[in-house]
């Protein structure tokens, strides 16, 4: 291989990249679009119930609510507590009747007004009505007798829940690698539609130069975005050699990816639609770190699903290169099988 | 225009006109994305906890919490199959229900074994034994021994997340088919110089355009309908949500034709589509964020076509409570067509980039 001729092809390409207004616009635009995804989410995940009540006089059980997971803020009035209500500072009043003791003393059904915002999600109101018909039946002597034994499974996170945004964080960064795949089956494929790659290969160069450009164009065209991305969500917090070892992979995974693309594309209308279509199934994985449980053991077929539980598992879980290595080994070997098949096959096709 | 030229063109089109990509994506993308969001998105965004029952015997309170509001009840056949739900996170709660657990309960405590999913919230620790508790006071027919009011309070009502994203999904299966189906054809036609080839026969240009309108229209028409039916939204008056899925249909198709007659690449179409996309898809943003004034939904074309639908199929709205709705997409219809009659008429081979 010749460093010169790979420098020349790099630059080649670059000024082809750049010259390509959509894909530098998707590129652009994504990065700009995955961290604003990142930002707008919530930081915190709002563990317990949040009420406001009204409440003259609080029967002994309704002081259970917060060892039942809730959160209360007390007001004075009953308006007041609708007006927070309709405010939105919480999305549930319960507002209890000052004589409420006396009438279940007295052997009757008092009555409780739950206030709920329209907005809000049904089920936080079903919840806050179930939780008091239960406090309701403990406080007249109706507890039922439940002897639990619990098992917590997996680390209990419990006050240390992880937010949306950082479960969502390993599939957004899987997927500004993965969108590589079809910016660099493109450029491939924008040689082979115009005939420029046979037209190169008549000069000294040779395919393994031409490949090597291609590969370290990809290489780093995911990667350094990746990076970008993954340093301004703090995704290198916790062991960032690792991280940036498992993102090295999946450059080179996509690479892999782009070349086979290419070399099965007809032109580069073929590599938009079909790099939309993969795309779309390697994303499939990042699902399932977002939504635990949603995905079936099938997810593990998808090769990207051990790109995005290693990152996953060290980033959100503090896992280390112990608790990663099989995944990393797996990916690895995929990516010696992707990236050879891609080779033989465009090598073919070039020649 | 003759009909028999088109009918012909159409066959073509149907039978040997190109299979490539633009198909696959306009059929299997939106199908993918409904069934997708019907799926996850649906369950992302609830707050509800996911209680697993491995019933050993045949409690009433089973049927009880599979009917339940408060919670997401689900079914296990084991408890290890119980046990692995609870650890990868599908349940938050996992409980083995005895036998006995009927008889048990009427006479003194029953001991119950829990499997806890680490990651669970504590409201939901919290809410699936109360849960619980209402579905056995339930089953044992006990008095509530207070009255609850729910009261709603201001003016917009809430809809689950599945119904919100419902827009999109339809629009996603009517614009992906209606638009990309003629405009790509177009295009590639012009950039393999087979619209060169049909130029020279009898086929004027108003014939390949129809030819190509009417398989677009038909195809974003049943796209529409059944993205609707994967996610479980097809009630109301069938006939009426098919009328304004053809009618949205059409404006899709017509806006595919302009694009097709004025764009020269994919890729410009691409780009093309994605400033344009705002327009199309602005609407369903709309509808997901109930904090947008509604008014901001009337300045898109695609809201007069999404607005009948959802109150058709999700609102339970009358044939007069959309009228009017209909009445502006008919009328934004016939501009449309108008306007691509008025493209074609004025189409050159030049404009075209024939014998470029």
């Amino acid at each position: 291989m010749s460093p010169r001729t790979i420098k020349a092809l790099l630059k080649k390409d670059i000024a082809l990249f750049t010259g390509n207004r959509f894909y530098l616009l998707i590129t652009v635009i994504g990065l700009i679009f995955y961290i604003a995804i990142y930002l707008i989410l919530p930081s915190k995940v709002d563990e317990k119930l949040s009420l406001g009540m009204y409440a003259p006089v609080v029967p002994p059980a309704f002081e259970q609510l917060t060892a039942q997971g809730a959160e209360i803020d007390f007001f004075e009035t009953e308006e007041a507590l609708k007006q927070v209500v309709l405010d939105g500072d919480h999305q549930v009043g319960v507002s209890l009747p000052a004589d409420i003791m006396d009438i279940w003393n007295a052997g009757g059904k008092p009555d409780i007004t739950v206030y709920y915002s329209a907005t809000a999600p049904p089920e936080i109101a079903e919840a806050i009505v179930t939780l008091i018909k239960e406090l309701s039946y403990i406080q007249t002597g109706q507890a039922l007798q439940f002897d639990t034994t619990e098992e917590i499974l997996g680390p209990d996170l419990l006050g240390a829940q992880i937010a949306l945004r950082d479960r969502m964080r390993p599939m957004l960064a899987v997927l500004i690698l993965l969108t590589e795949v079809m910016t660099l089956a493109a450029l491939i494929a924008v040689e082979i539609e115009q005939g420029t790659a046979r037209a190169l290969l008549v000069t000294p160069m040779r395919t393994s130069d031409l490949f090597a450009a291609k590969g370290i164009l990809g290489v780093g065209l995911a990667l350094g975005q990746a990076v970008i991305f993954m340093g301004l969500v703090g995704g290198f917090s916790h062991q960032p050699i690792l991280i940036l070892t498992t993102l090295i992979l999946a450059s080179i995974f996509v690479v892999g990816a782009g070349f086979l693309l290419a070399s099965l594309a007809r032109d580069t209308n073929a590599v938009t639609g079909w790099g939309i279509m993969v795309l779309i199934l390697l994303a499939v994985p990042g699902f399932g770190a977002v939504v635990p449980g949603l995905l079936a053991d099938w997810a593990k077929a998808i090769p990207s699903y051990y790109l995005i539980d290693t990152v996953n598992r060290v980033v959100n879980y503090g896992a280390g290169w112990g608790d990663v290595s099989g995944n990393l080994l797996v990916m690895s070997g995929i990516t010696a099988v992707l990236l050879g098949a891609g080779l033989a096959v465009l090598r073919r096709r070039f020649q | 225009m003759k009909f028999n030229r088109v009918g012909i063109l159409v066959k073509n089109e149907v039978l040997h006109g190109p299979k490539d990509v633009m198909l696959v994506i306009a059929v299997v993308f939106p199908i993918l994305a409904a069934l997708f969001i019907n799926l996850a998105f649906g369950n992302i965004f609830t707050d509800k906890a996911k209680l697993g029952i491995y019933d050993q015997g045949t409690s009433r309170v089973v049927p009880i919490l599979e009917s339940s509001d408060t919670i997401i009840y689900k079914s296990f056949n084991s408890e290890l199959a119980l046990r692995a739900a609870a650890a990868d996170g599908a349940i938050d709660m996992g409980i083995v229900l005895p036998g006995d657990f009927d008889i048990v309960l009427g006479t003194g405590t029953v001991s119950l074994k829990a499997f806890i999913w680490g990651e669970s919230q504590a409201k939901n620790r919290a809410l699936i034994p109360i849960a619980l508790a209402d579905a056995v006071r339930a089953a044992a027919g006990s008095e509530l021994p207070v009255t609850i009011d729910t009261v709603a309070l201001g003016d917009e009502a809430s809809l689950p997340w599945s119904d919100r994203l419902l827009p999109l999904i339809v629009l996603m299966g009517v614009f992906y088919s209606g638009l990309m189906i003629p405009s790509s054809a177009l295009i590639n036609e012009k950039q393999h110089r087979t619209l060169e080839a049909l130029y020279v026969t009898p086929a004027t240009l108003g014939d390949i355009f129809l030819s190509k309108g009417i398989i677009a229209v038909a195809l974003a028409t049943v796209m529409g309908v059944l993205t609707l039916v994967l996610s479980g939204s097809f009630s109301g008056p069938a006939p009426l949500i098919v009328l304004v899925l053809f009618l949205g249909a059409m404006m899709a198709t017509e806006i595919g034709l302009l694009a097709g007659a004025w764009v020269g690449d994919m890729n410009s179409l691409f780009a093309v589509l994605k400033a344009g996309g705002i327009l199309l898809f602005g609407p369903a943003i709309v509808f997901m964020f109930p904090q947008i004034p509604s008014w901001v939904g009337y300045v898109f074309p695609t809201y007069y076509v999404i607005r009948p639908v959802v109150d058709l199929a999700v609102n339970g709205a009358s044939v007069g409570d959309v009228a009017v709705f209909i009445g502006v997409l008919s009328a934004i219809v016939v501009l449309g067509g108008l306007a691509v009659a008025s493209v074609v008429r004025r189409l050159s081979t030049q404009a075209l980039r024939l014998n470029a």
